[in-house]
């Protein structure tokens, strides 16, 4: 009996404890809202901004935020996430404390548009007279399904050949051209990398004795990760048109890849993926590397560096194209101020707000005026260290006339087909397998995996 | 009574901190749950697609954590054994500075040491290159070979192994030193001595180790997330980074709850067999 009270007690008491821990914790959660609404005012609005990105691109960010508040009244609170960011929002959306707008990889941002987390930007777009959606590139939209739209991309980066322009004077070779209907050829591109590729003894890789184990230099870096630029010049893509098939399983696709390894395994002109490890960022600048096949994000570090730059277009396999990458800024669904999100989301995609990102390199703008107009393309795409002579013609005027998506924005499933392919790839980057082997080693595994496209 | 309450701290951390989480993730392992959607109930079906291998993933990440466990665990022994016995050699001079230099990289957080070791592993301008060329040896590609990859964590772990080291050294100082002069009274050798009084007198110190060891191997993680993500070819692909993986960049925490309750279940049965084993080589002074 006397037991049986006490047990009672310190289940009682255990409780009582427990009941007031978790009352403290709610308690301190919901404090200004509940204070806010006591005064009888309006609740101050407090918008949570997710964003990655190096130090130039949190301050920038961050300035625009705030210029944002001064202009709305409307409070922001910039929470930078320089790495593990997917990591952070997974749990930040499990327990239900998810910001309210903010950048997110493409993968996770359209299987959740998908279960229904995030906003549904259609709806605001119509009923926003300043908003036209024609305004804006036709490539930037993240579309679930025809009429659900959860994201537009945070900027445009298009991809084409950087280079270092006085090893190409000094070797004699011809500057890549910046005219998508020049491009280079495979054939010469390879002959003109062969001659920027020299050994200890300053033999280019065209020389007889030219030793390929004492390499000083090499004529291009073309980081595996950009294969798709190559894949898409020779008219393959991640997946077959109709959406059911292994694309990178099919010739053209097998056949860019090949030649891709070929560029270090053969020619010997292109770093493996081993010694790309021990290249610096600033291959180019100390003459490392002459030329290096990148993302328009590169310009920005380049243009900090002290040396010559060139742009041209991407060397062509079968068509001159190039890639139109990005990630997705979305509005999840659990915002308790979806009005203000929206304001928010409007004032960021505008390039005016983001400009000091668009003229360091970093992004290309969003709206369609901003390539056409020669008063705003004078603002970012000319006349600064980022955008060097030809910029205009062999990034801009490319990637928007002849850039295509890479498959984040459109292949579902694509983290997970990836985690298969990528370890494939690693055998073909290493030189151990030919790409056909490796590919369609894989393709049995990846097929079941493909569910096609989205927004179609 | 006011014991339980003076307990009730750690109690109620264990139960909210530990016990909750736990059966939570044991339901969570038997649902479909994309931390997107409301989980749903799916039976067995998170097991039975791990065991048939429809996760291509699965058999692999355990063969490769298997290999790291059984490379680690005895050669960490062997090595921090040794370590703490040179460190408490008489003979030895300024054996506290030795003490806090073999200490020293157990506080550097995992993060920086697995920078460090980037560097040292580098193929081409790395210390361990180098060396192996100036002594004309051919070179390794340290974690960037699916052959070596495993073999090269394990050894940048022994580096961290301080806290072993420290547990052998106060083991061995409380070996009574009676029993060693009795031993050299009877004309016993240093061998003699380490192979009949050391060594029986630190087995319960060494089966210690050996539980925590293994437990902590089984575990390996952070070398993967930072060094390698998995790779080459899923070569370095633990179990934890599996988990982690399937977790936090797939979004599966259904899954990923059952693969951890398997690591859990393997830990317990691998400790089990431990203690099982115990009583045929574990000697206790205090049971004599």
């Amino acid at each position: 009996m006397n037991k049986a009270k006490r047990v009672a007690g310190v289940v009682l008491s255990s409780v009582l404890t427990i009941s007031l821990l978790l009352t403290g914790c709610s308690d301190s959660g919901g404090g200004p809202e509940a204070q806010g609404g006591k005064n009888g005012q309006k609740e101050p609005v407090t918008l949570k901004f997710s964003f990655w990105g190096d130090t130039i691109e949190k301050k920038t960010v961050t300035e625009a935020l705030e210029r944002f508040e001064q202009e709305t009244g409307i409070q922001v609170e910039p929470m930078h996430v320089p790495a593990d960011y997917l990591t952070k929002m997974t749990t930040m959306v499990a327990g239900n404390v998810a910001p309210d707008l903010g950048y997110l990889s493409s993968g996770a941002a359209l299987s959740w548009g998908r279960d229904g987390k995030l906003l549904n930007l259609t709806p605001f777009m119509e009923n926003d007279p300043d908003f036209k959606k024609e305004d804006y590139l036709d490539q930037i939209w993240y579309e679930i399904e025809p009429g659900n739209i959860i994201a537009m991309s945070t900027a445009v980066e298009g991809y084409g050949l950087m280079y270092n322009k006085d090893l190409l004077l000094e070797a004699g070779v011809e500057l890549p051209p910046t005219d998508a209907n020049k491009a280079w050829d495979w054939d010469t591109f390879v002959e003109y990398a062969k001659k920027l590729t020299l050994d200890d003894q300053g033999r280019n890789a065209l020389d007889p004795n030219f030793n390929p184990d004492k390499i000083r230099q090499f004529g291009l870096q073309y980081d595996p990760y950009n294969m798709m630029a190559a894949v898409v010049s020779n008219g393959g893509n991640f997946l077959t048109e109709d959406g059911t098939g292994f694309g990178l399983a099919r010739p053209e696709a097998i056949e860019a890849i090949q030649k891709l390894a070929d560029l270090m395994y053969v020619h010997h002109v292109s770093p493996t993926p081993l010694q790309t490890k021990n290249m610096p960022d600033t291959a180019l600048q100390t003459k490392k590397v002459a030329m290096t096949v990148s993302g328009n994000w590169a310009l920005q570090a380049f243009a900090e560096q002290d040396f010559n730059l060139g742009v041209g277009v991407l060397p062509k396999l079968k068509e001159s194209n190039t890639l139109l990458d990005g990630a997705p800024t979305v509005i999840f669904k659990s915002t308790k101020h979806p009005e203000e999100a929206w304001l928010l989301y409007k004032y960021m995609t505008d390039p005016e707000s983001v400009l000091p990102l668009i003229e360091g390199g970093l992004w290309m703008p969003l709206k369609k005026e901003w390539y056409t107009n020669p008063e705003l393309i004078n603002k970012w795409a000319a006349g600064n260290k980022a955008h060097p002579e030809g910029y205009t013609e062999a990034f801009m005027k490319q990637t928007i006339e002849n850039g295509f998506r890479t498959p984040g924005f459109e292949v579902k499933n694509l983290d997970k087909i990836n985690a298969l392919v990528t370890p494939a790839l690693d055998l073909v980057w290493t030189g151990k397998q030919k790409a056909e082997e490796a590919l369609k080693g894989v393709e049995p595994k990846v097929l079941p995996l493909i569910e096609g496209y989205y927004g179609r | 009574m006011a014991g339980i309450l003076f307990a009730l701290p750690s109690i109620l951390g264990l139960m909210l901190f530990v016990m909750l989480p736990m059966l939570a993730s044991l339901l969570l392992s038997f649902t479909d749950y994309r931390i997107v959607n409301t989980p749903k109930f799916i039976g067995l079906a998170n097991y039975i697609r791990l065991f048939d291998g429809t996760d291509p993933y699965f058999y692999n990440s355990l063969w490769v954590t298997l290999k790291y466990v059984i490379l680690r665990v005895p050669l960490g022994l062997v090595f921090s054994f040794m370590a703490a016995f040179l460190l408490n050699m008489q003979f030895i001079r300024g054996k506290s500075v030795f003490r806090t230099i073999f200490y020293l990289p157990s506080i550097v957080p995992a993060v920086a040491s697995s920078m460090i070791w980037l560097w040292l592993f580098s193929p081409d301008l790395g210390l361990f290159n180098s060396f192996l060329e100036a002594l004309n040896l051919p070179t390794l590609n340290w974690l960037y070979s699916e052959q070596t990859v495993v073999p090269s964590i394990v050894l940048m772990s022994l580096w961290g192994m301080g806290s072993t080291i420290i547990i052998f050294l106060a083991g061995l100082q409380g070996v009574p030193r009676s029993l060693y002069e009795a031993a050299t009274v009877d004309g016993a050798g240093a061998l003699r001595k380490f192979q009949h009084i050391t060594i029986p007198m630190m087995t319960p110190i060494i089966f210690f180790n050996l539980i925590m060891g293994s437990i902590g191997a089984f575990q390996v993680f952070t070398e993967a997330l930072i060094m390698t993500q998995g790779g080459p070819n899923n070569a370095s692909l633990f179990y934890n980074y599996y988990i982690y993986r399937q977790a936090f960049q797939f979004g599966e925490m259904g899954q990923a709850s059952a693969i951890a309750w398997i690591l859990f279940i393997i830990i317990l049965l691998v400790t089990v067999i431990f203690f099982r084993t115990s009583k045929s080589w574990v000697f206790y002074e205090s049971e004599v």
